[in-house]
């Protein structure tokens, strides 16, 4: 185990880098950007910048410190906002995003998996088709659309529940977030959780369990789950770049302070070190649940040799 | 391996037993199945309106009329799906936001597949370390956040529809490739392939006259599958404000400047999410209904 | 002696997209207890079907009719649930592939004691004892290790002998053996019949051998079946039908296998 997860990290870590270099090198490039000459910004700022990352070093110089001020966890200050370190940008947002993501993650596994295995039982029953017409709509109804819906009719209309705002963190205030956040998700899971249960359910060693005469249940529960599950293992890292992404548009439509906010602010007022750290941030959160699912996929596979 | 000897007959005889017949057929099961037929319908419908609509109606999709804001939908006042905040009439809209949704859904699809079926051909065909190393180089763009990634490039070259064609393109072809390598190694194992090999063709011959055309099957699917989260991705940077800029308009645009009025006019939001969620509907049905089509199962 | 298994008039149709397929087609016999049943003939003549179905195991586009009494009970007629509760415990299946019909998640130990401890409700220190017993019944060698491996660490011929391990977990009355040595060399080939000939000798479990092999056929079997398309072409006793064949689609078959076998 432990050898896998040195050989995922020896892939990791220069992937980051390679990241890294890249968002460096389109700030370089960047018209304005914190890494050409000719820029017009505030003095303040200007000399932040200059001290920040040593602009009279050769290139290459430049990077490293770039890079090991990265690796230290520091992200320079921001190229807009001439109070406040990118550090801190995101430190704000942090928590919101974190609740949010962390939120949706586990409701779109959760529920996305149940759907999906029931839908696979009951194949062809009214149930299997309510389920997959209504992940139908969460695969052909994006984000933008169905969360403005939402809140028209739940918010607006119905005046059940606020539509936007943080609140402190207040669970009614999460909901319409969360709902439009995951229902996309839990619409790809469960047609795939649905597929793959299928395709276990016609193996031959589910034939054998049930020459075996062992009852339904345990069937499912022992024999077909885990072997079903591997496909969502190997989704963790796609939907939760889905997520991120989502989450952008949702923290924006729903008013929530969040770091896809303060992404989106950057990236309109052209904040290159705020949006380049964010991306770095997302970057190795997405690394890190790459290895995170490797590692399950190593727990529930027993065929998953240390390559 | 052991390459076997064929002569010129023997290889005529070979290629012919797959013929288009295969794609005829396909296309033949698609239409019978309901559900793709009435996304087909649906899709050349919204196709056509969004191409031709706009010569024949009575308004024109800049043309502001302050004594006519915010109306809703009505057949009598000609505009049937009521106006905006500056009085144009949404059908027009709607119908140049199609244009524009479905044409960059198209060109940056085909960018993604020029780009991915030739990477995919080349890594499955010639195999081995080329194969490891162009395979791995995928699985490390397929870590980096997407979304961002075209967000950024946006931010630093500048807001430019043409550029937002490559940009789009430029990160979906990754999945394209994956699948057009599978399927290129295992064609690449087929009886024909290795009798073109024996007559002396060259490899890119090989690959133009005979991988490519039974590729074409599964890059039909997949254009049907990409197209849609084409226009999603186009949307989604619109609503962020950081796509399509006025006076161009596409349904993401529309769509947010809906969401941003539906308290006011409801009818700003709900007609160009309906086209695009049609649209979309449409396209993944189709897609479906494809694969299907051409992968028969038996049982 | 006492019929164990009598089947009458068993009819097998799949439902699929280019209509429906007869499988098997209106087939009659019947298996004596302690005796072995061999049922030969080609690939897709039906001889999987007609057991899946008396199991209740067939695909879900499948449907079965007619009557299939094993000692004195109509299994066609029993629900899932009744029939689930004599799957495993009085009737053992041993499948085709042993590559693909172990779970690949669960250890063998696992997999083995299972069986008793849902059908006899043992404890698992009960079962594990069990699960020793068969496997060294199957002659596979350092046990204690074999129990905590998982399938892909084994052989084919293992695995078979485990795929037997398992059917003889509850003791049954009858096992059915679909081509149980196809996958796997000649030696393990033999090795795998002695088994079942023993089970037949010293433990009296009644038996249906299916294969395409007349001679695996041959060494193990008392009566035979001979099937082509769905329909028996000819059956009795298995010397006799293999010495002196009626049916021309018969004759044929034996003419496929090698001098050296006979
Ligand atoms: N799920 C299914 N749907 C449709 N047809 C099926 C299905 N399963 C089996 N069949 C058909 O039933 C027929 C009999 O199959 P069966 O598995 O009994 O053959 P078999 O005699 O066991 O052959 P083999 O020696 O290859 O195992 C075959 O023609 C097969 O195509
Ligand atoms: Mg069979």
């Amino acid at each position: 185990m432990i050898q896998l997860i040195i050989k995922r990290l020896a892939i990791a870590i220069p992937t980051l880098i390679i990241i890294i270099a890249f968002v460096f090198g389109l700030m370089r490039v960047a018209p304005g950007g914190p890494f050409t000459n000719e820029r017009a910004l505030p003095p303040e700022i200007e000399q932040k910048i200059n001290e920040a990352y040593d602009l009279d070093k050769p290139l290459i110089q430049q990077f490293g410190i770039y890079l090991s001020k990265i690796a230290k966890g520091d992200l320079g200050p921001s190229y807009k906002y001439k109070d406040f370190t990118v550090n801190e940008l995101i430190l704000s947002g942090f928590p919101i995003s974190l609740t949010l993501g962390i939120s949706a993650i586990i409701i779109s596994l959760l529920l996305g998996s149940l759907l999906g295995i029931i839908a696979a039982i009951k194949r062809n029953t009214i149930f299997d088709y309510a389920v997959m017409g209504i992940s139908l709509i969460g695969i052909c109804v994006p984000s933008f659309v169905l969360a403005p819906i939402l809140s028209l009719f739940f918010g607006l209309y119905l005046g059940f529940l606020p539509i936007s705002g943080w609140n402190g963190g207040n669970i009614y205030n999460l909901i319409l977030p969360v709902v439009s956040l995951s229902l996309p998700q839990i619409a790809i899971i469960s047609r795939m959780m649905r597929s793959s249960t299928i395709e276990t359910l016609n193996s031959n060693f589910i034939r054998t369990a049930r020459a075996k005469g062992i009852p339904k249940r345990r069937i499912i529960t022992k024999h077909v789950i885990r072997s079903s599950i591997l496909p969502i293992i190997d989704y963790l890292a796609p939907a939760t770049a889905g997520l991120m992404t989502g989450s952008i548009i949702i923290e924006q439509i729903f008013g929530l302070p969040g770091i896809g906010r303060y992404f989106v602010v950057g990236a309109l007022q052209r904040d290159y070190t705020l949006v380049s750290g964010v991306m770095i941030l997302y970057a190795s959160l997405l690394m890190f649940l790459i290895l995170l699912s490797d590692i399950l996929r190593a727990i529930l596979d027993p065929r998953v040799k240390i390559k | 391996m052991n390459i076997k000897h064929y002569s010129k007959d023997d290889l005529d005889n070979i290629l012919s037993v797959k013929g288009n017949s295969l794609y005829s057929d396909a296309f033949k099961r698609l239409l019978k199945n309901k559900a793709s037929l009435t996304s087909l319908i649906i899709l050349s419908l919204i196709t056509l309106l969004s191409v031709f609509g706009p010569y024949f109606l009575q308004y024109d999709f800049y043309e502001t009329d302050w004594n006519s804001i915010y109306l809703p939908p009505s057949i009598e006042s000609g505009h049937y799906f009521g106006t905006d905040g500056n009085g144009r009439d949404l059908f027009v809209r709607i119908l140049y936001g199609g244009r524009l949704s479905l044409s960059i859904g198209i060109i940056a699809t085909l960018v993604s597949v020029i780009i991915g079926v030739t990477y995919g051909t080349i890594a499955g065909y010639f195999g081995g370390k080329l194969d490891t190393v162009m395979m791995r180089i995928v699985e490390i763009l397929y870590a980096m956040p997407y979304l961002i990634f075209v967000i950024i490039l946006m931010v630093v070259f500048g807001r430019n529809i043409y550029l937002l064609f490559l940009a789009i393109g430029a990160v979906e072809w990754l999945t394209m490739a994956r699948i057009v390598r599978g399927q290129t190694i295992s064609i690449k194992e087929k009886e024909f392939i290795e009798a073109s090999k024996s007559l002396g063709q060259s490899s890119f011959l090989i690959i133009i006259k005979h991988i490519i055309p039974n590729l074409a099957g599964t890059i039909i699917v997949y254009i049907t599958l990409m197209v849609p989260s084409v226009i999603i991705l186009e949307s989604f940077l619109s609503f962020l404000g950081l796509g399509v800029q006025e006076p161009l308009t596409s349904w993401g645009v529309l769509i947010s400047e809906g969401s941003r009025e539906m308290e006011t006019a409801w009818w700003l939001l709900i007609f160009p999410g309906l086209f695009m969620v049609l649209t979309l509907a449409s396209l993944n049905f189709i897609g479906d209904g494809l694969r299907d089509a051409l992968d028969p199962k038996e049982y | 002696m006492q019929t164990i298994l009598n089947v009458n008039d068993l009819s097998v149709n799949f439902d699929t997209s280019q209509g429906l397929i007869k499988a098997v087609d209106n087939i009659s016999f019947s298996i004596k207890k302690g005796e072995c049943l061999g049922i030969a003939g080609e690939s897709g003549s039906g001889k999987t079907q007609t057991f899946f179905s008396i199991t209740g195991i067939l695909s879900d586009n499948g449907t079965a009719t007619g009557i299939a009494d094993f000692n004195d009970v109509d299994l066609l007629k029993l629900t899932e649930k009744e029939l689930s509760k004599i799957r495993g415990k009085k009737i053992g299946f041993i499948f085709q592939d042993p590559m693909t019909s172990l779970t690949p998640h669960m250890n063998i130990g696992n997999q083995l004691i299972e069986v008793s401890m849902i059908h006899k409700k043992n404890t698992k220190n009960d079962a594990l004892k069990k699960a020793k017993e068969v496997l060294d019944i199957v002659k596979l060698p350092r046990i204690e290790n074999l129990l905590k491996k998982y399938p892909h660490e084994l052989s084919g011929g293992m695995r078979q002998r485990v795929m037997i391990g398992i059917s003889l977990m509850c003791d049954p009355l009858f096992i059915i053996a679909d081509e149980p040595t196809t996958a796997l060399d000649v030696t393990t080939q033999k090795e795998i019949l002695k088994i079942f000939n023993d089970l037949k000798k010293y433990k009296d479990i009644t038996i249906a051998l299916i294969s395409h092999d007349i001679g695996v056929i041959s060494e193990v079997s008392d009566t035979i079946l001979i099937m082509n398309e769905g329909r028996i072409i000819e059956k009795g006793n298995c010397k006799e039908v293999l010495t002196s064949p009626k049916h021309e689609y018969t004759k044929h078959l034996l003419s496929c296998v090698p001098e050296w076998m006979k």
